[in-house]
């Protein structure tokens, strides 16, 4: 459900870090409310810049961003009482119990009382943590800190949400309740801004995507019509027993680009007749021993190598 | 009033000062185990009460300035300040719980100090009140310190720079009869009144009389509360 004026609107934003000089610089999108909009990049891209500058942690050297019609360099405190927030490294006060951490937050965004009971207990049941509420958080788990800031960033009822990483060390469980509460809140007019870099995540569940590199937007349209602008090329994932020196592979007719992920390699390549044949041919050549083999259709990892000639996971 | 689960950030820190037993056994006790054989010896009387006042203010201003630090590092004074709260209210509350919770820690050596030394009621709610004027003011110092590093080390470090001069101005061991520029500079460090009052539990004749005790530090520490508050928003964004 996508209506009405954007949630959040980000006109022309520049950080840039005087030490580095890095930073973002000129970027423009808009988040409306009910889109779960994704943010792709890898490390060093911007992302973390930018969702501190739109999370009204830093302001911006130039540009401005509205949230929910508040202006979030001027108005800070009415943006931040619209959104929810979950950093990619959540923290919490260790000695109290989850549920105290919770309630603080919950009633810090001017949750009432009673309202913030309720609107708790079914969260903590929703991301099973309900047996644990009265644990102290210095007992939890990776997983159930992030639980527990999706919980902190959910229980106000925020207008957008602003996750960073939010899937990253869930259970697979927990991440599918997560995807369906994102879904939920996103039919409910809920505007998410979804920082991720796991490509899966983001091609699932959002309805457009932006990608930044070295600071800039580079491209911005749906998952459908990224991939789609790969019709034609196919990617092969071949996982290796042994790992190649692959140099001479990327000159097989056909292959556009050789990305190593581990133990696989993955070839991006034109869909033609003998192409798979062909590409096998090469990895044996070049002394690999293949154990496993898998032609896929191009994802939006595909799509961002196309982009800047980077491959995501290559720089995790 | 329900202070668990807190509903404001200042019930949080009173909630994580009494929940661990062990801790709070600690915290209570070791101005009594410093304070106490101190005032109960025959040592003269201003060094008794030079002890008194140290103790109240290495309380303060460490203990704001590490845990402050502490939360920085951590991460989650600043997510905190990503709330609807205003960054000066949060560094309001911090301040003032801080303070509270020191003194209620001081609170029993104080009052096995007032048994020992029987002393005019004014003069026991001067240094009272004197006392926490104090707290309030080696928080501030601590909190502003914590502007410019986010290492507690650095904490014990530039506190000392800052509290020598202090407690050199104050007459607590030193100075005790300050003449020109000096006198003028006593006059306006809190903690000089602090030890005029406590000469007097102890049984010295004061330098001010008890007005001047409740009314030049709390003006003093009222303006360092606002200084240190209009600080907030340096003081909890990202250290980048």
């Amino acid at each position: 459900m996508q209506t009405g004026a954007p949630a959040l609107e980000a006109k022309n934003i520049t950080r840039l870090y005087k030490s580095s000089g890095r930073g973002v610089s000129g970027v423009s999108f808009d988040v409306r409310p009910g889109e779960v909009f994704g943010l792709m990049g890898p490390n060093g891209s911007g992302k973390s810049t930018l969702l501190r500058v739109l999370s009204t942690a830093i302001e911006p050297d130039g540009g401005a961003f509205q949230v929910c019609g508040a202006d979030g360099i001027r108005e800070k405190r009415k943006a931040r009482a619209r959104m929810g927030l979950m950093v990619d490294r959540p923290t919490h006060y260790g000695d109290l119990t989850g549920w105290a951490n919770a309630y603080l937050f919950a009633r810090s965004y001017g949750v009432e009382e009673g309202k913030a009971e309720s609107v708790l207990a079914e969260l903590f049941d929703y991301f099973g943590l309900a047996e644990y509420r009265d644990d102290r958080v210095k007992t939890y788990s990776y997983g159930m800190g992030k639980k527990l800031a999706l919980i902190e960033a959910m229980a106000h009822g925020p207008d957008l949400l602003i996750l960073d990483e939010p899937s990253l060390g869930l259970d697979y469980t927990s991440q599918l309740a997560y995807q369906r509460k994102i879904r939920e809140l996103a039919a409910s007019g809920v505007a998410v801004l979804l920082a991720s870099n796991q490509v899966d995540e983001v091609e699932a569940m959002c309805d457009r995507v932006a990608f930044l590199h070295r600071g800039k937007l580079t491209a911005l349209g749906t998952p459908e019509e990224f991939v789609s602008s790969l019709e034609g090329t196919r990617r092969i994932v071949a996982t290796l027993r042994n790992p190649v020196e692959y140099g001479d592979l990327e000159g097989v007719p056909g292959v556009e680009r050789v990305v190593p992920e581990g133990r696989n390699l993955v070839v991006q390549c034109e869909e033609r007749a003998g192409m798979v044949a062909d590409v096998v041919a090469g990895i044996v050549r070049a002394g690999g021993d293949i154990t496993d083999l898998a032609v896929r259709r191009p994802s939006l990892e595909d799509v961002y190598v196309k982009l800047t000639g980077e491959a995501l996971k290559d720089e995790v | 009033m329900r202070f668990d689960p807190p509903d404001a950030y200042w019930k949080k820190d009173v909630v994580l000062f009494f929940g661990k037993r062990f801790a709070l056994l600690i915290k209570m006790l070791y101005p009594v185990a410093l304070i106490v054989p101190v005032a109960a010896s025959d040592i003269p009387a201003q060094y008794a009460a030079a002890v008194v006042g140290i103790v109240a203010i290495m309380a303060g201003t460490f203990g704001a300035g590490e845990s402050l630090t502490a939360d920085l590092n951590d991460g989650i004074l600043m997510r905190f300040s990503l709330t609807p709260l205003s960054p000066r209210r949060i560094v309001f509350e911090l301040l003032a719980v801080n303070a509270v919770l020191d003194f209620i820690q001081l609170l029993p050596a104080l009052l096995l100090v007032y048994v020992l030394h029987p002393a005019p009621l004014v003069w026991v709610l001067a240094a009272t009140f004197a006392v926490f004027v104090t707290l309030v003011t080696a928080n501030c110092i601590g909190i502003f310190i914590a502007n410019f590093t986010s290492s507690p080390a650095d904490v014990l470090l530039y506190a000392t720079a800052i509290l020598a001069p202090l407690i050199y101005l104050s007459g607590f061991f030193r100075n005790q009869d300050p003449t020109g520029l000096r006198a003028l500079l006593r006059d306006f460090v809190p903690f000089a009144y602090m030890n005029d009052a406590l000469q007097a539990v102890f049984g010295l004749a004061a330098r001010s009389a008890p007005f001047e005790v409740f009314l030049y530090p709390g003006i003093i520490a009222t303006l360092l509360t606002v200084g240190v508050c209009l600080t907030a928003p340096r003081l909890l964004s990202p250290r980048l």
